[in-house]
């Protein structure tokens, strides 16, 4: 399948975040930022549908409604 | 305008059940028109044939193969374009064999792999011709289902999840995916239909690439 190439320049911070991240999931950078952008069009999809993003937790039975920029 | 082909075609090989001997077969990927035509001409009578036999030889409705009322085109429709599906076809003798579509965006439940990136299997499915059915009729080609699992599997890795895979299976494949695949069962999920769910974790997936499909 045909690749093709970007330059992405990060902050400091943002290059340390994916690098935290990277290393929790045990994943490279490239493919976590390649999930990232899979959530994010499935996430979008999904609010243009009209529906609502929420994280819930059920011990406490709280629910918050994520907002996306 | 000319249909789309697959983007990637990789030989592989099924088993003729008949003769006992391995046939040349092709992986398609991603699922295209033509086998979608093939679903709708070629897989829907056989299917409505074997449910008939079903029917008449007195088989209760909860043992005919769920995933008969599958509908791939409409599944193909939905995933058009969405980065965290992929699909395969297994094409042999210019017939679809069997198909494919893959979620990139689950994650794992089994505690030692509890939510690392997985590849999830969302639909599996073989060309009607190609089952064993409770009337005893036997499947033209072996194999189609395990050259899917491997291809997910090799996702995985391709992907950096390291082999995992997971899906939830259809009552009469519980069998397969526990023996032959040696995948760890996690029970009946209740909030999907309590069908029971598998995982593969990269041990295991790696077995299973050894073993070959």
């Amino acid at each position: 399948m045909s690749k093709r190439t970007m330059t992405l320049n990060l902050s400091d911070e943002e290059m340390d975040a994916l690098e935290v991240l990277a290393a929790k999931k045990d994943l490279s950078k490239t493919v976590l930022l390649r999930q990232a952008l899979r959530l994010y069009q499935r996430v979008e999809e999904r609010l243009e549908r009209g529906e609502t993003l929420f994280f819930e937790d059920e011990a406490r039975k709280q629910k918050a409604e994520i907002m996306m920029l | 305008m000319t249909p789309a082909g697959p983007k990637q075609i990789i030989p592989v090989a099924l088993l003729n059940v008949a003769s006992r001997s391995p046939v040349v077969a092709e992986l398609w990927k991603p699922i295209t028109e033509k086998n979608l035509a093939d679903w709708e001409v070629l897989w829907a009578p056989e299917t409505a044939g074997q449910l008939k036999v079903l029917h008449q030889a007195g088989i209760e409705r909860r043992l005919w193969p769920q995933s008969r009322k599958w509908d791939w085109r409409q599944k193909q429709e939905a995933f058009r374009g969405r980065l965290d599906n992929q699909s395969y076809a297994v094409m042999q003798g210019g017939e679809t064999q069997a198909m494919m579509i893959v979620d990139l965006s689950a994650r794992a439940r089994l505690d030692e792999q509890v939510r690392q990136h997985l590849v999830y299997i969302d639909f599996l499915e073989a060309a009607p011709w190609n089952r064993r059915t409770l009337t005893g009729g036997q499947p033209r080609f072996a194999g189609a289902g395990s050259i899917l699992l491997g291809a997910a599997i090799e996702l995985s890795l391709e992907q950096g999840f390291k082999g995992r895979i997971g899906l939830h299976s259809l009552p009469q494949s519980n069998d397969f995916y526990a023996n032959a695949c040696g995948m760890c069962d996690l029970g009946a999920d209740e909030n999907y239909s309590n069908l029971r769910y598998f995982e593969m974790t990269p041990e295991i997936a790696a077995k299973f690439l050894k073993k070959g499909a």
